[in-house]
């Protein structure tokens, strides 16, 4: 593979990992959360279990091809030698990137915090053996986990955004940091 | 300001797929697990809100496209401008996709059927929206091809072109 089409190979799994996390990530929270609210409670949860269950998986891909596909255009660009040395700290391509690679880290810890500690929560049922303080609690700590989850999702989809910033700066000028 | 259109640009192209993607791979098979009636209202529900997302994404897509690509390239001899042209005329697709779905296939999917109906009537009905459901789908799955090959060669202009 040429070093041009490797490029183009590149950008373009970069860029549909970014569709699938800031647009998908935009429809779920601003177009299929609201629509939740016009069908009865049991039917939204359903909905919100079953799409975050599906939803999830793309995320995690998405968040596994940034560093596969950033790496690749990175390599494609020959742009090695801009980050020799201590350049990556001390050049504002260096710096850019660098913020891009933390914000990045964040999203994957904070994708961590939703899969395997508020989703399990959001998962669990309300059982009648508890009985009526039990189930009361028990949807307490539900909807708790899912205003988490949705306070998170929206802190999220800004880092995304302020990555895309990041990487704009980087594609079309020398970087934003 | 290039960096600004770039990131405009870029932004668009990902609410526009990435909605259409989140559709296709998360909505449609979650309303395996729904009663249709309760599909029915958070389809339309969903509907009238993200037909204004997609179009104002094709549409700071476009714009910035506009700004940011140098029309002076844009000649059928040279594969930027071939690559160019054909993004456009992806773009065009795209947005008469979105027009006909906002306006046309969606809304009928969500057509009443008049309880007044005679059995025969009411099976037509019934016929008429298997219909629109199999156009829908058909149009839904050939924006996002549409989307995605859009994309690719909007990727490739930075490299010179890819046709």
């Amino acid at each position: 593979m040429t070093s041009s089409a490797m490029q183009i190979f590149a950008s373009y799994l970069h860029l549909l990992a970014v569709a699938v996390y800031v647009g998908g990530s935009v429809a779920m929270e601003f177009v299929l959360r609201p629509a939740q609210s016009y069908v009865p409670p049991s039917q939204a949860q359903v909905i919100g279990q079953r799409s975050a269950d599906r939803f999830l998986v793309l995320v995690w891909g998405a968040l596994a091809l940034f560093p596969i596909s950033g790496l690749l255009l990175f390599f494609s660009l020959s742009d090695q030698d801009s980050l020799r040395g201590m350049k990556f700290l001390t050049t504002s391509y260096g710096q850019t990137l660098l913020g891009m690679i933390v914000l990045w880290a964040v999203l994957v810890v904070n994708g961590a915090i939703i899969t395997f500690v508020l989703r399990p929560r959001l998962a669990r049922r309300a059982s009648a053996p508890a009985g009526g303080a039990g189930v009361a609690e028990r949807l307490e700590v539900m909807r708790a986990a899912a205003n988490r989850v949705s306070l998170i999702t929206r802190v999220d989809l800004v880092i995304a955004v302020f990555i895309v910033l990041l990487g704009a700066s980087l594609a079309y000028g020398g970087g934003l940091l | 300001m290039r960096v600004v259109l770039g990131f405009a640009f870029t932004l668009a192209w990902a609410l526009y797929l990435g909605g259409s993607v989140a559709m296709e791979l998360v909505w449609r098979p979650v309303q395996r697990y729904l009663p249709p009636g309760q599909v029915n209202v958070v389809c339309q529900r969903m509907g009238r809100r993200y037909r204004w997302i997609a179009l104002a994404s094709l549409a700071v897509a476009g714009g910035a496209s506009a700004l940011v690509l140098p029309r002076s390239r844009f000649t059928l001899s040279s594969a930027y401008g071939r690559t160019a042209w054909a993004c456009a005329a992806c773009w065009a697709l795209l947005a008469l996709g979105v027009m006909t779905m906002a306006w046309l296939a969606h809304p009928a999917l969500h057509l009443r059927h008049d309880a007044s109906l005679s059995g025969a009537e009411l099976a037509a009905a019934r016929q008429r929206t298997r219909r629109a459901i199999r156009r829908m789908d058909v149009l839904l799955r050939a924006d996002i091809a549409v989307a995605l090959v859009a994309v690719l060669l909007t990727v490739s202009l930075r490299s010179g072109g890819l046709l």
